[in-house]
């Protein structure tokens, strides 16, 4: 590649006086043959593999062949510097925890920052603790007092360069940096690549399924902020190795070998990952007389409310949430708005949103939930389901009405203690019956036992929902797993089940694909849960609240099959690598 | 070529450690993974003290207690024995004769379609080689630095080059495999010095494919490195023209009001105007310089990166063993089919075969790659033996 005589080889053959004057010593030269297997063992690679491992807990994470591999090639033949590029949904994030937590056995872990889109930063947070017991203070937590106060730190990487926090996050001198999303860093003309490429770090790890986002340019900016130098110039990259129209390589097997010096990239089908078959059934309920009254006043009240004071947002948000999930959740919601907080300019209006909750005799949705559980009890064994909803209220009488029914039932949520939690999984396991559970189970618990799983009501953000069948439809199930999700005709979790989940097919993508979709989205400024609130308080008539959802569906769909299309343009790039072809 | 590092295992940490040990005259006594090591009064090694208990594997069962040490591949309890046992006799002999040992064939042989149905090995006369193991280690911006054993193994008198000899050492030196014992060297400082010389310049030929590599990567980051700068420097260029731009027009301006104003604000525009162009002269004076650099390539920058670029390869015997072999010749018994042929051959003991055989048809020597292909017309690589082949039907 050009020529490059720039830099001075220097050869210094160092003084043999102390060898040769062992020549005539007096040692015991019985002990030779000792002496040498000790110089060869001091040249050995310090036991090169992850002692970590041991440590793990089976049952909180399996690792796959190519995740091992992968953590110990960064570590130890990359030297701690590597672009992680494996498909989507390989699990690069169990990497990067298996890398995490080997450097913490090995204590070269002294500083820590994980930078990841927003969206993706508190289930980063969690997937380390769970999986890989690694404790990380995220930037949204109540506790985080600055980069210049923690250790462990995952943040939005959007937050790291805000101007408050630039300068403390430049200052540092970290151990190991993370940078998930890396192609969120392609453009060097950017604030966040200006950031990465001055942070002082001694490791990192980076990671994308797609280094390449427009052009070849992209994977030079990135494995440059890695291995600066790898690629030599900006120029040089594209005389050598892009044909001058952008669209094919030249140099290819050179510039393969290059990438494996900081590159793994692994591919879906050289795993041995294999997901039994999974089904949704949606079901979609006519709500009595009462429970569309209740609906339609709390929708009211909420639009009224956030039109003269758009601060009470997350508590707007919350109601128009439990209205859907249970009267029990909104009433708690209600009464804490009227007595505790002495809300009153809405006061008449809550007070008559109460009416309507005592004005409920059934709840449908708890009586449709039967069904489906006295389906599970006579065709699976021991008629395992998980039931899944995000409130603790709701969550009360969903338990209080199975028990009535003779149900054997058990209740999962934040407020118990970890012991509690083994011992609710393990009596669920040997007795069967019903689990009712916040989102609080844990990712890392292990529910393949069980394959039928229902969302009683619905997270308005994707990464939740996928979540939640994760924890059935993992690697081990060994049964096709079902997917009940219920919802009331009419309301704004129809909308959110039909006009969007289903339209970006979502219960059929993995982990991987979603993140990809929504780290895009975000790119483009959103938060889907802001997203959906909106476009439901700012619809002036139920055609506009259709057209709204419409709308945002087709976004989904074009962020979806952009991240495709990027995807495929990536295999056919590196593909094209293993194949060996070359265009010169 | 052979890297001679060992990988440190936990099974090689005890190993290495037991053997030293009893080395130095200690007795172990071992209780699940806690040796408790008991040692003559006789000797003296800071490593050892009264009660010494060595605990295998992780430093947590350990937990602070006295006269406790961790012995893991990282423990430094293992460092030191490591580092005492190296230096305790890096020169020694050894021997390896026939007797015992396996005829080596050579590779072209065995690769052959052809069968060695017999090999005997007849030795003439003794001869002396020495292994040489050395520390290598290519420095240059942290990112590539690299560090590795290599053994080399020259005859002591020819100074003829022996690579079997390295592999044959480290097998027989390995810490599974080492039977062999070794004595007091007999060669004379003087001569081993020449062929150290000699030694350091055929190291250098074996290594230097890594080096290239290496040095082709640093240059490489040079290069990007002095491209930035330039880049850099080209930006300021234009930052500084425009400030010039800036500043002169800003003196024209004040220089149209010295004109047309009253004495006071005359004045004060004047002061002003000095100022400015007092600035405006520095700036003219650092465009110049930049250019001035610019214009002879930033030299004296580029050699300050190149130096710091610079590949800095340095290499340390760090011991010497010699080697007493044999020499004679072997007699290969060849069998293909019906057909039968003797090969008598130059051989070695550890060494193998120490003499080039060509095909009978090309001439070409038999080698790692050109096998042997056929014994019926002469022995024949396995190219002729097709063409011939094809050519008899």
């Amino acid at each position: 590649m050009g020529s490059y005589d720039l830099v001075d080889v220097e050869v210094t053959h160092e003084s043999a006086d102390d060898l040769l004057d062992s020549l005539s010593g007096d040692s015991d030269s019985e002990d030779h043959i000792q002496s040498v297997q000790a110089v060869r063992l001091q040249a050995g690679q310090p036991d090169s593999e992850l002692r970590s491992l041991k440590q793990l807990d089976e049952d909180s994470v399996k690792l796959l062949e190519h995740q091992v591999d992968a953590a110990y090639r960064a570590l130890f033949e990359m030297d701690g510097k590597a672009l992680l590029a494996d498909e989507v949904g390989l699990g690069k994030t169990i990497e990067v925890g298996m890398i995490l937590k080997e450097m913490h056995f090995r204590e070269t872990d002294n500083s820590v920052l994980v930078l990841t889109p927003a969206q993706l930063a508190k289930q980063w947070q969690e997937e380390l603790r769970e999986k890989f017991g690694l404790d990380f203070v995220c930037n949204y937590d109540d506790e985080f007092e600055g980069f210049d106060n923690h250790d462990y730190i995952i943040a939005s990487i959007d937050t790291a360069k805000s101007e408050r926090h630039r300068s403390t996050v430049l200052k540092r001198n970290w151990d190991v940096l993370v940078l998930d999303e890396a192609h969120y860093v392609k453009n060097e003309e950017t604030d966040r690549y200006e950031l990465i490429d001055n942070l002082t770090y001694n490791y990192a790890f980076f990671l994308t399924a797609t280094p390449i986002q427009n052009e070849l340019t992209d994977l030079y900016n990135v494995v440059s902020l890695l291995r600066p130098g790898l690629f030599g110039t900006r120029d040089v990259f594209h005389q050598y190795f892009v044909n001058s129209n952008q669209e094919t390589l030249v140099n290819r097997n050179e510039l393969q070998d290059r990438l494996n010096e900081v590159m793994i990239r692994n591919r879906r089908a050289d795993t041995d990952i294999d997901f039994t078959d999974r089904t949704i059934d949606t079901r979609t309920f006519h709500p009595s007389p009462a429970e569309r009254e209740l609906y339609q006043a709390v929708s009211d009240y909420v639009k009224g409310a956030y039109s003269q004071d758009q601060g009470q947002k997350l508590v707007l948000m919350l109601l128009q949430k439990e209205v859907v999930s249970s009267p029990a959740a909104l009433k708690e919601t209600i009464e804490k708005r009227l007595y505790e907080q002495s809300e009153l300019t809405h006061a008449e209006e809550l007070e008559t949103i109460l009416d309507r909750i005592e004005a409920i005799d059934a709840v449908t949705k708890q009586e449709r939930l039967l069904d489906i559980v006295e389906e599970a009890r006579e065709n699976v064994e021991k008629g395992r389901v998980i039931v899944f909803t995000q409130f603790r209220a709701t969550q009360r009488q969903v338990l209080d009405r199975l028990a009535s029914e003779g149900y054997t039932v058990h209740s999962f949520h934040g407020g118990h203690s970890s012991e509690e939690k083994e011992q609710i999984v393990e009596d669920f396991e040997a007795d069967g019956g019903v689990l009712v559970s916040t989102d609080a189970m844990s990712e890392g618990r292990n529910l393949q036992f069980c394959n039928i799983m229902v969302n009683y009501d619905l997270p308005w953000n994707p990464m939740r929902v996928e979540q939640r069948i994760g924890r059935i439809h993992r690697i081990g199930q060994k049964r096709s797993v079902y997917i009940f999700n219920m919802a009331l005709e009419d309301t704004i979790e129809e909308y959110v089940l039909d006009r969007l989940y289903h339209k970006i097919d979502l219960f059929q993508q993995s982990v991987g694909e979603l993140s990809s979709i929504l780290s895009r989205l975000e790119e483009s400024g959103t938060s889907f849960e802001d997203e959906i609130f909106e476009r439901l308080v700012n619809a002036d008539s139920e055609v506009d609240l259709e057209n709204n959802f419409d709308d945002m569906a087709v976004d989904l769909q074009e962020q979806r099959d952009l991240a495709d299309k990027l995807e495929e343009f990536n295999s056919g790039v590196f593909n094209g690598f293993d194949l060996g072809a070359s265009d010169d | 070529m052979t890297d001679a590092a060992i990988p440190v295992t936990q099974s090689a940490v005890e190993r290495i450690t037991e053997q030293y040990l009893q080395s130095l005259g200690c007795t172990i006594e071992k209780q699940d993974n806690q040796w408790v090591i008991a040692s003559p009064d006789s000797t003296h090694s800071e490593l050892l003290t009264d009660g010494l208990t060595l605990v295998c594997g992780d430093e947590d069962d350990v937990g602070g207690r006295d006269n406790f040490e961790p012995l893991h591949p990282e423990s430094a309890f293992f460092q030191r024995i490591l580092s005492q046992a190296s230096e305790r006799c890096p020169t020694g002999k050894i021997a390896i004769s026939s007797a015992g040992n396996d005829i080596r064939i050579p590779e072209w042989l065995r690769q052959s379609d052809v069968e060695v149905s017999d090999a005997d090995f007849a030795p003439y006369y003794d001869r002396t080689a020495v292994v040489i193991l050395y520390q290598v280690t290519i420095e240059t911006v942290s990112e590539y630095q690299s560090e590795f054993l290599r053994a080399i193994a020259l005859d002591a008198r020819s100074e003829e080059f022996l690579p079997p000899l390295e592999q044959t050492f480290l097998e027989l030196t390995s810490l599974d495999g080492a039977t062999v014992t070794s004595d007091q060297t007999e060669i004379d400082p003087t001569d081993a010095r020449e062929l150290l010389d000699t030694a350091n310049e055929r190291l250098i030929e074996r290594i230097d494919e890594t080096i290239d590599d290496i040095h082709h990567e640093a240059s490489r980051a040079a290069d990007a490195e002095v491209e930035e700068y330039r880049q850099m420097q080209q930006q300021r260029i234009q930052e500084l023209q425009e400030k010039r731009s800036s500043l002169s027009s800003k003196v024209d301006e004040l220089s149209e009001r010295i004109d047309s104003s009253e004495e006071a604000e005359r004045v004060e525009a004047l002061k002003k105007r000095k100022e400015l162009k007092s600035e405006l002269q520095d700036v003219d004076a650092e465009l110049k310089d930049i250019r001035r650099l610019r214009d002879q390539g930033f030299r004296e920058r580029q050699s300050e990166i190149r130096e710091r670029h610079a590949l800095d390869v340095r290499t340390k015997p760090v011991t010497l063993t010699e080697v007493e072999y044999e020499r004679g010749e072997v007699e290969f018994e060849l069998t293909m089919g019906e057909h039968r042929r003797t090969v008598t051959v130059g051989y070695g003991s550890g060494v193998g075969v120490t003499e080039a055989i060509d095909c009978a048809s090309c001439n070409e020597k038999f080698s790692d790659h050109t096998h042997l292909g056929s014994i019926t017309r002469g022995l024949k690589c396995e190219d002729c033996a097709s063409l011939e082949e094809s050519r008899h039907g």
